[in-house]
């Protein structure tokens, strides 16, 4: 009856992840009993810090573990939530919960504008632009004492205090909070907000070619995680009623950077923990305060040297839970998948379009026309200007001149994701998958949401029937690829060329009308390439109109319609495959020849 | 204000600006060779001005305690690779992905902030001077007076600029760290030691903060947390430069640091945030930098 769990049955699918309700009940229960338990000031003291600080340490795992963004000036937001609500309320005498959310606000909104670096750079400017950000609030908080009172600090800050509750009533306000975010953060990690942060991360490429507005996502992330630091701070502010600016230094950033790193990033208990560890290090270190610097630095070493993963994938190695879920469920033998039911593929016009880099002409003046429903071909030697032109028509590259046509309507202004709405998927020459994920929340990745966010935010509270329809399909794509047993492996545990029929899969689940493919089968073995070519047909015949790069002349002639030949950037001609296998100019481009004989 | 405030501001200016190109310019080269740079590299510019003190103190004249300083910079430059940076190659997998060298360095340069406030406590230093003459020796030309160690550092960091031009540039040890910077793999097949060069680059990079350490002894007091607004500063130097020359770096510091001492002497509250914020607005509107060409991306 009780059979062991882990002898599932070799097709059960992946258990869907959900809200874990029994693990909020109890942290719920934990915080409203504390006051009620004989434990001394100093204690409740604690766990209200642990509450707020918690927070800002979920928003940084959010930017840092999902999204890959660096912020060494969380206490820059920190500072501007505090000041933010303790001003409001102390001078214009705002109730404070609303000081609060002012608090908040304002410290998403200057997340928001850093977020403009966050649009333009990467990792070590980013690094850079947060820290001096931080570093010039840090100065302001200090130096501008008419506002904030510097070191010296405001006093009287307005404290949370409801007479029912007595001196319980700020740990039930931070804590409820910290409740509200641990969870709107776990649904961040395990739905598809989640999925595209860490696509954002791992290849911008694959992120705009799945149709995610990159710099949007990035800054909103920025935001977000801003806003998060600022009810933090706004949380400290009311709770001492005391703001000093020596709280907001960079040792704070810190901290709160340590506190992520610790607790392991990118998981979903890894603040917590993080937090709790980082408060324990910061009380032992009290006594030994001239060490502080020195633990703290000692700690950082020590985590990412040794445990890069934290405190969550410590617990998981310890818990023999494998950290990739891979189980194989075996070989289908049926191949004769329902493909799900796809778009009317769409005409494909380039007009006249041009490309140089520093000078080189790659493509010139080409123009192609893709007739709705066909396969068209794109053959030449290398460094015919190929893989420019299939960059230009997926919008990774803006054009010199020409235009691109999607269904009759000109696209050449809109940019990779904007061009991937429209209808068109491709797949890259160097493949991009997303590690992180596994192959099935890869191919998710294509899809459109199935359900509005609120239906799917209860869905995923109830545990029932979470992206079901959305899983479904992605099965019956991997299946139609015959590849469903690898819906829960990593992309790294698979063969070139599983990864490259995964890459398909994510176009398919794009449910594209017109497919673009670099090089499908390079790569691949007879056997695997006879596979492509057959999928590719099928999916022809569904409906998909496809542009095909590939340099295996039998797979080219055996499944295009029309193919067009490059050369040097130029279009030589455009024909059936027997027209151009008979053309004296293809041949004279492949081989070498003058052209004249 | 005067002619003479004025060229004293601008020599003032460009005193400070080359010790944040010279700061600077460490992290040019390892950014060049290894996408990496020390996050505490003002630290180690902070360690450098106390270990001179240190020397001093104990009775050494300067010819000895200068390149003492700086072959100690160097092998902690060389420790730091090996601790905080090199392990980073083979370590699993990280969550952080490829930037856990920002925070190992960080790490590390808060362990050199406890040490020295350990050793020498947390109160403000003021350093022996460079020259006989003291802080207040001036030499007076064309009606304005300059001060002695001003020039010293101006003088001192054109030639380090130069020197380090030529090394980089000219020289078979700068064409290997070329050669890795272009690819390592290739590098190593070639015979370049890359290793070797990838634990150079910091060592030089320590040499080049213990040098500005150095200096900066001449032109500010000393305290154990003066290194990250440095490190702030030389970062932005090199991010307006855009990490791509040395001469832009340069260039690009002396204009911090004489936009900073006029902005400061036009407000003496705010004035050193105001070049902050402007570099910052720069980076934001070309991230790529001031000096730098794009480079193609292809994918």
């Amino acid at each position: 009856m009780f059979a062991d769990t882990r002898s599932l049955p070799r097709h059960a699918p992946r258990p869907a992840p959900g809200a874990r309700r029994g693990l909020y009940v109890l942290l719920a229960l934990f915080i409203a009993a504390l006051p009620w338990l004989p434990v001394n000031p100093f204690m409740i003291h604690l766990a209200e810090s642990f509450c707020y600080t918690a927070i800002a340490v979920i928003g940084l795992n959010v930017l840092l573990g999902l999204s890959g963004q660096m912020s060494l000036g969380q206490a820059g937001f920190y500072a501007l939530g505090a000041y933010g609500s303790a001003l409001v309320s102390l001078r214009l005498g705002w109730p404070i919960p609303l000081a609060m959310l002012f608090g908040a606000v304002l410290a998403g909104v200057a997340g928001a504008l850093v977020g403009v670096f966050a649009l333009r750079t990467r990792g070590l400017y980013l690094a850079m632009a947060t820290m001096a950000v931080g570093f010039v609030i840090e100065i302001l908080a200090q130096r501008w004492t008419d506002l904030t009172g510097g070191p010296l600090g405001l006093a009287g800050v307005p404290q949370l205090d409801l007479d029912w509750l007595g001196n319980a009533a700020f740990l039930y306000v931070a804590g409820g909070c910290l409740l509200l975010v641990q969870v709107a953060a776990d649904y961040v990690n395990d739905s598809a907000v989640g999925r595209r942060l860490r696509a954002i991360r791992e290849s911008e490429a694959f992120a705009s070619a799945v149709g995610i507005a990159v710099p949007i996502w990035r800054a909103a992330t920025f935001a977000a995680c801003a806003a998060l630091a600022g009810l933090s701070g706004a949380l400290f502010a009311h709770q001492s009623g005391f703001v000093g600016s020596d709280a907001f230094t960079i040792r704070l950033s810190v901290s709160l950077l340590i506190a992520a790193v610790i607790g392991g990033l990118g998981t979903r208990m890894g603040p917590l923990l993080g937090t709790l560890v980082l408060l324990t290090l910061a009380e032992f270190s009290a006594g030994v305060e001239k060490y502080g610097l020195m633990l703290n630095g000692g700690v950082l070493l020590f985590v990412l040297l040794l445990f890069p993963e934290g405190a969550a994938g410590l617990l998981r190695r310890w818990m023999r839970q494998p950290d990739t879920e891979s189980p194989d469920t075996g070989h289908a033998e049926s191949a004769a998948a329902k493909l799900p039911p796809m778009p009317s593929g769409c005409a494909l016009s380039v007009a006249g379009v041009s490309k140089s880099y520093a000078g080189v002409r790659a493509v010139n003046d080409v123009t192609i026309d893709v007739t709705p429903g066909s396969i068209h071909g794109l053959i030449g030697p290398n460094g015919a200007g190929k893989s420019t032109l299939i960059n230009v028509i997926s919008g990774q590259f803006a054009c010199d001149s020409g235009s691109v046509l999607l269904a009759g309507q000109d696209v050449t202004a809109f940019d990779t994701p904007r061009r991937a709405r429209s209808g068109l998927a491709r797949t890259f020459q160097n493949l991009q998958l997303i590690e992180a994920l596994t192959v099935e929340q890869n191919v998710q990745l294509g899809q459109q949401p199935a359900v509005a966010t609120w239906k799917d935010f209860v869905q995923w509270w109830r545990r029932r029937g979470f992206e079901e329809t959305q899983r479904a399909e992605v099965r019956a794509i991997l299946q139609f690829l015959q590849i469903e047993n690898l819906a829960g492996k990593r992309p790294a545990e698979l063969s070139y060329g599983h990864r490259k029929l995964v890459e398909l899969a994510r176009a398919v689940a794009q449910r594209p009308r017109l497919m673009l493919l670099d090089e499908p089968i390079a790569g691949l073995n007879t056997y695997e390439a006879r596979e492509v070519a057959l999928a590719v047909k099928r999916l022809n015949e569904a409906g998909v109109t496809i542009v095909v790069v590939e340099h295996n002349m039998e797979f080219v002639m055996s499944i295009c319609d029309r193919v067009s030949v490059l050369d040097h950037g130029e279009l030589i001609m455009t024909g059936t495959p027997q027209e151009v296998q008979r053309d004296p100019r293809v041949l004279s481009a492949y081989l070498g020849g003058t052209g004249d004989d | 204000m005067t002619f003479a405030t004025l060229i004293q501001l601008m020599i003032g200016g460009i005193a400070s600006g080359s010790i944040y190109a010279l700061v600077a310019l460490g992290l040019y080269v390892t950014h060049l060779t290894v996408d990496k740079v020390n996050f505490g590299q003002g630290d180690f510019m902070m360690v450098g001005a106390f270990l001179l003190l240190s020397t001093r103190a104990a009775g050494l004249p300067p010819l000895v305690c200068v390149p003492l300083v700086i072959l100690a910079l160097g092998l902690l430059g060389w420790a730091l690779e090996r601790v905080a940076i090199r392990p980073l190659e083979r370590a699993r997998r990280s969550p952080l992905g490829s930037y856990s060298w920002i925070l190992t360095t960080a790490g590390v340069a808060f362990i050199l902030q406890n040490v020295i406030e350990l050793v020498h406590g947390r109160s403000v230093q003021h350093p022996t001077p460079l020259l006989p003459g003291g802080h207040d020796a001036i030499v007076h030309m064309m009606g304005v007076g300059f001060a002695l160690e001003e020039l010293l550092v101006v003088g001192a960091v054109a030639v380090l600029v130069a020197a380090f031009y030529f090394f980089v540039f000219r020289s078979r040890w700068g064409s290997s760290i070329l050669a890795v910077a272009f690819n390592p793999e290739a590098s190593s097949l070639l015979g370049v030691n890359t290793p070797a060069i990838k634990t150079g680059v910091f060592v030089l990079a320590s040499m080049l903060a213990g040098a500005a350490g150095v200096l900066i002894g001449t032109l500010i007091t000393l305290h154990p947390h003066i290194g990250l607004i440095f490190t702030i500063k030389a970062l932005i130097v090199a991010a307006v430069g855009g990490f791509s020359n040395p001469v832009g770096i340069f260039v690009g510091g002396l204009l911090f640091g004489v936009a900073e001492s006029l902005s400061n002497y036009a407000d003496s509250s705010f004035g050193d945030l105001y070049p902050l914020i402007g570099a910052l607005f720069v980076i934001a509107i070309k991230p790529s930098g001031l000096f730098a060409e794009r480079a193609a991306h292809v994918r």
